[in-house]
């Protein structure tokens, strides 16, 4: 009798904290009906506070005033007969067209000189174990200086040759070569490098030319996105092209920063659209090679 | 005697330390075990690189301390702390630290919990489109700061829409409403190149997760927070701390945007403004700059530390 | 073809040893297995003659040339790994093509090359397409023929059916095994897999913690096993200690006749499951445990003394349900004793 009841109380006690315990849990549930909205709310505000500015810019560069709400006078094409150098325009010389050309020769350089440097160390990361591995690793994938500081270094390491053609590309390379080094990487890590490597060296290949007929072919795309990102950040760095920049040919992104801080506003939306439109291209092309855009993340 | 002894071994010590040298030299040279052959490819492979590191960061770097310490503004010249003094006893630069620090602190904290939102969403969630929300959250990281700053200004300056839509709708006027230029428009500024920064950094660290983990949490009756909290924090940690080392350090080197928006005196500003309008005063800007450098490497390697390299991803 | 030579090879790494004094020699013509378990040494072994690692002591030879400096591109050797490892920018036809190319063979002979590899291991239909568009047994199967492509002065198998489906696996198995056999190649493999290793291989060695335990056919390395390690590694065996006095073995429960085995106070005695008769003998046990595995019952019983023994019953035996008593006895040509 005693121990039935003794057992009885001790189920009720059981399915009694099982109660509370379900209770407590159904309480908790609200995240599930509330995070997820408050997430995708997240999402939906940022997405637009990263695109309207975008879209608001591009479209302003067609109108003709700015003084009410909205821009007016659509479609005019002024704004940009000015910016690409067709028509004269207040503030600014020259049109767009030389210093472009001028900024993708130099970001042209700066890449082929990061393909030379960013594939080997990115390839000596992902395969080899040696001394200060971590240290040479940190220092290769994140930016070594800051723009603005390396521009000071420059102008008192190389005080003739530092805002000139080949500084400016030495200074690129340098800025962008984490993102070479880092989107290498992420390609090799995806092929089973050592493996790889050892059959094609077993079958007579140099190491040499296992580098350059099976690892480098195999890293192609990781190389092509590495190429496409360095190349657009390049063609519009500021920071450190501002410091340095004394003479010569004016590259693209001074280009742009006169533009918006001495033309008038719509005139400057339609020089910054040059700049929409070019990295809206890059995206494109990214896609098609297969990342979704400007990540060192290797899509899986 | 006793002289003689202690030179003897000198020279002995000296001898085997060059001979090691030389051992290592040969093999490098001349490797004959595969290890020393894998040695000397490292050396080849990492030689562009350094070459590259050398002659465009760590020489200028080296400058710029001699430079810090010079007498002339325009040569190495002499010795003299004068350009430490001011940096360390005028309250500008004081003032100047503060405001990098806190508003970069301040900027990146911001970013970085909107961009754990953002991956989440990104992982989790059944998105349409999804490849184009990846494409327009990394749209900014191409744009330049002064870029950004022009796009505060189109949306929150004087003429800008939003100023000019909350004028229409309460009458008040477009000057007082304009923030562009107001620190919460350089905030805005700042978020609109750190978020999309902080959510690639993230994005593969949220696709890494192990689902299984969530999924018996969630089989055993914890709700998506507690699983959050409990399971998929833990495990994202490492590339949040990483998300945060590589956000600020980019809140810290972000120029183009304060130069548009000049709400804020910080760092890199200062730097502009002492080589540009205060005269070439490069003594100053390179002990400034050499500071910075310093402040942003000892950072990152402490920061490094609590991670494993995996999480780094830019 | 060649003979391949291990000189007392030792391999250390900063502390640890991997390989120590190993002498072994790869026939010319035979496929050598090399089992044990996994740290064993037996990559490490395999890596040493392909030449990725150099050892720390000891020579490597092929037909008596040494070859322990050689960088592996020049030793022709042909490898072949459990992760296919396949150039995925290259076609099946180029990747087993590659190596020729490296040679200088020109492109005609070479494609004829190829393609008669790719025929003899039935995948000839998969030439033109991309190595990541077959199948796992596909895979392999070009690992092969690119491997076999330049007439390897010796062929390395590295775990190359591990990932592979059971039912797959056994028929590539014997498929390779008799291929190489006809090819007449020179081979080592290297597996933790010991049935798949005495299926492909004309000798074993058994590794253990960098040492090699035993050297022989599948036959002797099963039957004769030399070490307490070996016994338990190959196959399932029943140690149990005994002393063998006068030519008779002394289990303690029971003697058995020693026929003229070395007399030891302090011997072991493996005797391998289907060497126990069970239903009819002079030994009581008791079943513990019963797993039925299909053509066979394996049984876990217990002895007099305490010890445990598996024995494997037919399936029709009545009366060996757990908890039985049945009559063993030891088949007196299946006793072994190690000292």
């Amino acid at each position: 009798m005693s121990s039935e009841t003794q057992q009885d109380k001790q189920v009720e006690s059981a399915v009694e904290a099982g109660r509370q315990r379900r209770g407590g849990l159904h309480r908790l549930d609200v995240s599930a009906t509330v995070g997820r909205p408050v997430v995708k709310l997240v999402l939906g505000v940022t997405l637009t506070f990263l695109m309207l500015p975008v879209f608001v810019t591009l479209i302003a560069s067609f109108g003709t005033t700015w003084t009410g709400t909205l821009p007016r006078g659509f479609v005019n094409l002024e704004n940009w007969r000015t910016v690409l150098g067709l028509a004269e325009g207040p503030g600014v010389r020259d049109g767009v067209i030389t210093g472009l050309g001028y900024s993708a020769g130099l970001a042209t350089a700066g890449m082929l000189v990061n393909i030379v440097v960013g594939v080997p160390i990115a390839y000596s990361l992902v395969r080899y174990d040696f001394f200060a591995k971590d240290i040479v690793n940190t220092l290769a994938i994140l930016p070594i200086v800051p723009g603005v500081v390396l521009a000071v270094a420059f102008l008192r390491m190389y005080p003739e040759q530092g805002g000139s053609t080949l500084g400016l590309i030495v200074g690129y390379a340098l800025l962008k070569s984490p993102f070479m080094i880092l989107t290498v990487q992420s390609s090799l890590q995806s092929m089973n490098l050592q493996r790889v490597e050892e059959s094609a060296r077993s079958l007579g290949a140099s190491w040499t030319r296992t580098f350059l007929t099976v690892i480098v072919p195999n890293a192609r795309s990781g190389i092509v996105a590495g190429c496409i990102i360095t190349w657009t950040l390049a063609a519009a760095e500021f920071n450190f092209t501002y410091m340095v920049h004394s003479a010569g040919p004016r590259p693209f992104s001074l280009f742009l920063y006169q533009n918006i801080s001495r033309a008038p506003v719509l005139q400057g939306a339609a020089a910054v659209s040059v700049y929409f439109l070019i990295v809206t291209a890059v995206i494109l092309i990214l896609q098609t090679t297969g990342k979704a855009g400007f990540t060192t993340v290797e899509r899986k | 005697m006793a002289r003689d002894t202690a030179g003897g071994t000198g020279t002995e010590s000296t001898r085997t330390g060059v001979g090691a040298r030389l051992a290592a030299v040969r093999a490098l040279l001349s490797p004959r075990t595969e290890a020393e052959r894998e040695r000397r490819r490292v050396a080849v492979m990492s030689l562009p690189y350094f070459v590259l590191a050398i002659f465009g960061a760590f020489l200028p770097l080296g400058m710029l301390a001699r430079m810090s310490l010079s007498e002339n503004q325009f040569r190495n010249e002499g010795f003299s702390l004068d350009a430490w003094e001011t940096l360390a006893t005028e309250p500008v630069y004081r003032e100047i630290a503060w405001n990098t620090l806190w508003f970069a602190t301040v900027t990146t904290t911001f970013s970085v919990l909107v961009a754990v939102a953002l991956s989440h969403a990104l992982a989790k969630y059944d998105l349409p489109f999804r490849r184009w929300i990846v494409a327009m959250v990394s749209f900014p990281i191409a744009l330049p700061g002064i870029v950004v700053g022009f796009m505060i200004v189109v949306l929150l300056g004087r003429t800008g829409l939003l100023t000019n839509a909350v004028a229409f709708f309460t009458g008040g006027s477009r000057i007082d409403l304009a923030t562009a230029l107001t620190v919460g428009g350089l905030f805005l500024g700042y978020a609109f190149s750190l978020i999309p920064r902080a959510t690639m950094v993230l994005r593969g660290t949220f696709e890494e997760i192990n689902t299984d983990a969530e999924e018996a949490a969630r089989a055993l009756g914890a709700s998506p927070l507690l699983t959050f909290y409990h399971v998929t924090l833990p495990q994202v940690w490492p590339g949040v701390v990483a998300a945060f080392v590589l956000t600020f350090r980019t809140a810290l080197a972000i120029f183009g945007t304060v130069l548009v928006l000049p709400a804020l005196n910080v760092a890199t500003l200062r730097i502009n403004l002492e080589i540009q309008d205060l005269g070439f005063n490069l003594a100053v800007a390179s002990a400034m700059g050499l500071v910075y450098f310093v402040f942003i490497f000892g950072f990152t390697f402490a920061g490094v530390r609590l991670i494993d390299n995996e999480s780094l991803k830019i | 073809m060649a003979e391949v030579t291990l000189d007392s090879i030792t391999k250390r790494y900063r502390e640890e040893t991997a390989v120590e004094g190993i002498d072994l020699t790869v026939r010319d013509g035979e496929v050598l297995g090399v089992i044990g378990p996994s740290g064993c040494g037996k990559t490490t072994l395999l890596r040493t003659i392909a030449g990725f690692e150099t050892p720390t002591e000891g020579r490597v030879r092929f037909d008596g040339e040494d070859v322990t400096h050689v960088p592996p591109e020049n030793r022709n050797v042909g490898l072949v790994f459990q992760s296919y490892s396949l150039f995925d920018n290259m076609s099946v036809r180029r990747n087993v093509a590659f190596g020729l190319k490296m040679q200088g063979v020109g492109r005609s002979k070479r494609r004829a090359r190829a393609d008669e590899l790719l025929a003899l291991l039935g995948i000839e239909d998969q030439a033109e397409k991309s190595p990541q568009q077959l199948s796992g047994g596909q895979q392999q199967r070009v690992g092969l023929a690119r491997a076999l492509a330049i007439e390897p002065r010796i062929l390395l198998l590295d775990e190359p059916m591990t990932g592979l489906d059971a039912k797959l696996k056994r028929r590539l198995e014997t498929e390779i095994g008799s291929l190489l056999d006809e090819l007449g190649v020179t081979g080592l493999y290297v597996t933790h897999d010991q049935e798949e290793a005495m299926v492909m291989c004309d000798r074993l060695a058994v590794l253990d913690d960098g040492q090699i335990q035993q050297v022989g056919t599948p036959a002797e390395i099963y039957e004769r096993p030399e070490t307490g390690f070996v016994a338990d590694f190959v196959g399932t065996s029943n140690s149990l200690s005994a002393t063998v006095r006068n030519g008779e073995i002394d289990l303690g429960f029971t003697t058995y006749d020693g026929n003229g085995l070395p007399e030891t106070t302090d011997g072991t005695v493996i005797v391998r499951p289907e060497d126990v008769s069970v239903g009819d003998g002079d030994v009581e046990a008791v079943v513990r445990d019963r797993f039925y595995l299909g053509e066979r019952v394996r049984a876990r019983v217990e002895l007099p003394d305490g010890t445990g023994l598996t024995v494997d019953l037919d399936p029709s035996t009545d009366g060996a349900a757990v908890g039985d008593t049945v009559q063993v006895a030891f088949e007196t040509e299946g006793l072994h004793v190690i000292t």
